[in-house]
């Protein structure tokens, strides 16, 4: 029995419980959102998670962190450091998105090492492997793309993105209209490419419930991957996009018939007076799924700084409603992310995740900054180490200047200012 | 006659012409903007030939950069660095802050290398030396605050920031309802310490006529600071800062009764839903004058990474009307910032602005993203670098991640989306 059956049964399993007991709610509220799909608890059935995530309606907004290789740089034993980098520095689960050298030992590498939920994109290794294979990307049969996904999750993959809402309706929306970046997302454009040569359509698509029966099988988290999310602010919700969002609705609710849990990824590019819209139109159309955002990305223009147009676009958003960021490093746009880029995507991605649940008024986001603020009043740098969102920056903390008015000793008027409010 | 008596009359002077050139506006919107005080050009009449910069409503959202002495360590060679970092990172304005040591030469220092307004906080120089004088700042005299803000004004500096409204019923109002933090600003903590020492009024309240004196003489715009603003989230709109709000207010209006330019500084620390409510007030109370924000930070728990929390805060506050940013750097709460920060600090603080531009639909904001994204779009590596927002940063990021032979990045590798995408749809050629 999959998470999502057993909460319909009214059982309420030790994957709720830890989740409950993580967020401070009860165990009855967990199960309700899991059965009702407003909540998912990504976990294969055949995989140890230290630090179970619950992700959806009513709980803290998590960070996503992707790591894996590429076809210029493969190495697996500098994704494994990024592994651990990504975790000491506080993200919720982790996604390999590996498409070059060992993709399988890379994969077995952070299912073993990792204690958060890990995810893949098995489209991925199905077109590198057709490449190879077959000469071409685009002589990727049916069965190839399957027997991937069935071998990842075979493996212990917890969630898996899959481009199932990319359809025919979707491409000739894009191709009547038109778009500054067309298809941004790898996975998307493997798919459009396959699609337009072979004019078949998606089989992710088209045999949806041949899909859904490997991942309820091993209780895999579907994230419907957004195969046509904007990737210039230009391209924000334009016809294309909406029509994979309405597409991806149907989806939802075909995955939660069969029992499996889902979850659904978007945006990308979005100016942000369009990311309020997008939150409610995702839930509006997607019954209430989570939604589990890219970014979004304020602007187009900042290339090396887009873990911060990340940071904006994903505060506004977790504000209104997304539940899941997917960190943008300092690299995207421009190559492969270091460790040292990894830490500061996860870092600005917790910062934009935590400063949603405050505006949402989460009561324990609350009081963090209440007792940073104490802390801050009464000068004590241990407790403001310990309540930051990074204790590290501390370490070799040394005060700028000396700030106290050493000319002034007794005389200081921010002293005497400090006493009048009663703080010494 | 001071810039704002004369766009009143219908001139349109040399700096309302270069703004309007430099905003693709029109000259009479930049003369009404600057006559109805909507639209701040700071530029004092004792200071050479600079760069004229509009602040304000229709406008591109502004940065301003904050430098100078504080404490022992520091040294005058290194603030010029900053300087120059700020510069290069395309900083509007400077603000010299300093604290300590050879302000003097400091502010001369700063007016002299950068070309844009300079502002200045003129209480802190007051201060200490008052603190050198008497040992205390506390004892600093009436007189000697008001000499250093007309030596400075002689100076050139462009906009002076004078915590004017923070007076004595705001103070016991922080005392009374308890505020969690209630000495955030650094002039603030020292003029209320200096008030209840002296058991005195905010002189820049009781004698804000001759304030208005020294600004109209070298027409210097006045940036009306708060000594109330939130230091933690928990203070945010509280009693405090909402009536120092209302006195700015009142203050404003004065300002430009007596012909002065006037613009109102804020936040601090705010949470993501208080933001737009923050700028709605400000603009109501204060009659539509420009808005200059520091951060805001949006949670009190980045610390060494409160340049990302600002630029979260900045975005949504230049969405919803605030005209100037002041930058917040990464060591901000933990110490000084290197001439490095100093220039991440601008770039996240002018990311901020122009994601604002873009949400409130500024004209021409658009057009940056969508030339980028183009260049984006046939795999143009030059025009994508030269468009970027720090293109120093991009080139090497790509070089150090990516190498030079690369098509497409080594995110991707040889499965570049863009690639794999215009060969099936035939949308556009790829170049390199």
């Amino acid at each position: 029995m999959t998470q999502v059956l057993e909460a319909r049964a009214g059982r309420i399993t030790g994957e709720m419980e830890a989740v409950a007991s993580a967020e401070g709610l009860t165990p009855e509220f967990i199960r309700a959102g899991v059965a009702s799909g407003k909540i998912v608890i990504p976990k294969n059935k055949g995989r140890k998670i230290t630090s179970l995530c619950g992700i959806g309606e009513g709980l803290r907004i998590k960070v996503n962190a992707l790591i894996g290789t590429s076809s210029d740089r493969d190495l697996i034993l500098d994704e494994e450091k990024k592994l651990a980098v990504a975790e000491a520095a506080g993200c919720d689960s982790v996604m390999d998105l590996s498409t070059g050298g060992d993709i399988d030992g890379m994969r077995r590498q952070t299912l073993a090492r990792a204690g958060v939920p890990v995810g893949s994109v098995p489209i991925y290794q199905a077109a590198v492997n057709a490449l190879e294979k077959r000469g071409a990307m685009v002589n990727m049969t049916d069965q190839d793309m399957f027997d991937a996904i069935e071998k990842q999750a075979a493996g212990g993959i917890d969630f898996m993105a899959i481009h199932c809402a990319l359809n025919f309706d979707v491409i000739r929306r894009l191709q009547a209209r038109g778009r500054v970046t067309d298809v941004v997302s790898r996975g998307g454009a493997f798919l459009t490419g396959w699609m337009l040569h072979n004019n078949r359509e998606n089989p992710l698509y088209h045999q949806f419930d041949r899909l859904l029966e490997i991942l309820k099988k091993y209780d895999v988290t579907l994230s419907l991957g957004d195969a046509i999310r904007p990737g210039s602010t230009a391209d924000s919700l334009d016809g294309a996009q909406l029509q994979g969002l309405i597409v991806a609705g149907e989806l939802v609710a075909r995955a939660h018939a069969a029992g499996v849990q889902v979850m659904v990824e978007g945006p990308g590019h979005v100016p942000m007076h369009h990311v309020e819209s997008t939150m409610l139109l995702q839930k509006r159309l997607c019954d209430g799924a989570p939604y589990f955002i890219l970014g979004t990305l304020a602007t187009d223009v900042a290339p090396g700084y887009d873990h911060i147009t990340s940071a904006i676009g994903g505060a506004i958003a977790g504000a209104a409603g997304a539940d899941f960021l997917c960190y943008v490093t300092p690299a995207e746009h421009l190559g492969l992310p270091t460790s040292d880029d990894v830490r500061d995507g996860v870092m600005a991605a917790r910062i934009a995740a935590h400063a949603a649940d405050l505006a949402r008024g989460r009561r324990g986001a609350w009081e963090k900054d209440m007792k940073m603020a104490r802390a801050r009043v009464s000068g004590d740098a241990a407790a403001q180490a310990e309540s930051s969102v990074d204790p590290r920056v501390w370490e070799n903390h040394r005060p700028g200047g000396d700030g106290k008015c050493a000319v002034c000793g007794d005389g200081c008027a921010a002293r005497i200012a400090a006493k009048y409010f009663g703080i010494t | 006659m001071t810039l704002m008596e004369k766009a009143r009359r219908g001139e349109i002077t040399r700096e309302m012409e270069e703004v309007a050139l430099a905003e693709g506006v029109s000259l009479e919107f930049i003369q009404n903007g600057v006559a109805g005080g909507t639209v701040v050009i700071p530029r004092s009449t004792a200071r050479a030939r600079i760069k004229p910069t509009g602040i304000g409503s229709g406008l591109r959202t502004k940065v301003s950069a904050s430098v100078g002495l504080y404490g022992g360590d520091a040294s005058i060679p290194v603030e010029k660095l900053k300087i120059e970092a700020a510069a290069g990172a395309g900083t509007d304005a400077i603000m010299d802050l300093s604290v300590s040591g050879d302000i003097d030469s400091m502010r001369r220092e700063a007016l002299s290398m950068f070309t844009g307004p300079v502002g200045t906080l003129p209480l802190y120089q007051a201060l200490a030396e008052a603190g050198e004088k008497y040992r205390s700042s506390a004892q600093m005299k009436v007189e000697e605050l008001f000499s250093v803000m007309e030596r400075q004004a002689a100076d050139g500096v462009d906009f002076l920031a004078l915590h004017c409204g923070t007076t004595m019923d705001i103070v016991e109002r922080a005392k009374k309802d308890g505020r969690v933090d209630p000495l955030v600003s650094y002039g603030g903590s020292h003029l209320i310490g200096w008030m209840i020492y002296n058991q005195c009024e905010n002189p820049l309240y009781t004698h804000y006529d001759r304030v208005l004196e020294i600004a109209r003489k070298y027409d210097v715009t006045v940036s009306l600071a708060d000594g109330m603003r939130p230091g933690c989230l928990a203070d945010s709109l509280d009693g405090p800062q909402v009536q120092e709000l209302v006195v700015l207010g009142e203050l404003v209006r004065r300002a430009r009764e007596a012909g002065v330019q006037v613009m109102v500084k804020g936040p601090g620390h705010v949470p993501l839903n208080h933001l737009k409510a923050t700028v709605t007030l400000q603009k109501s109370l204060c009659g539509g004058a420009p808005y200059f924000v520091f951060g805001p930070v949006v949670t009190d728990i980045a610390a060494g990474y409160d340049h990302i929390s600002a630029a979260i805060g900045g975005a949504v506050c230049s969405w919803a009307g605030a005209e100037f940013l002041c930058y917040v750097t990464a060591p901000e709460h933990l110490g000084l910032p290197s001439a490095e920060q100093v220039r991440e600090g601008v770039i996240a603080s002018r990311i901020a602005a122009h994601a604002g531009d873009l949400a409130r639909g500024l004209p021409g904001a658009a057009q940056w993203d969508l030339e980028l994204s183009k260049a984006r779009k046939v795999l143009d590596w030059d025009r994508q670098i030269a468009l970027s927002i720090d293109p120093e940063r991009a080139a090497c990021i790509k070089r150090d991640r990516s190498g030079d032979n690369s098509e497409g990045c080594a995110m991707c590798g040889k499965y570049c989306a863009m690639k794999v995408v215009a060969e099936y749809l035939g949308t556009a050629r790829q170049t390199c």
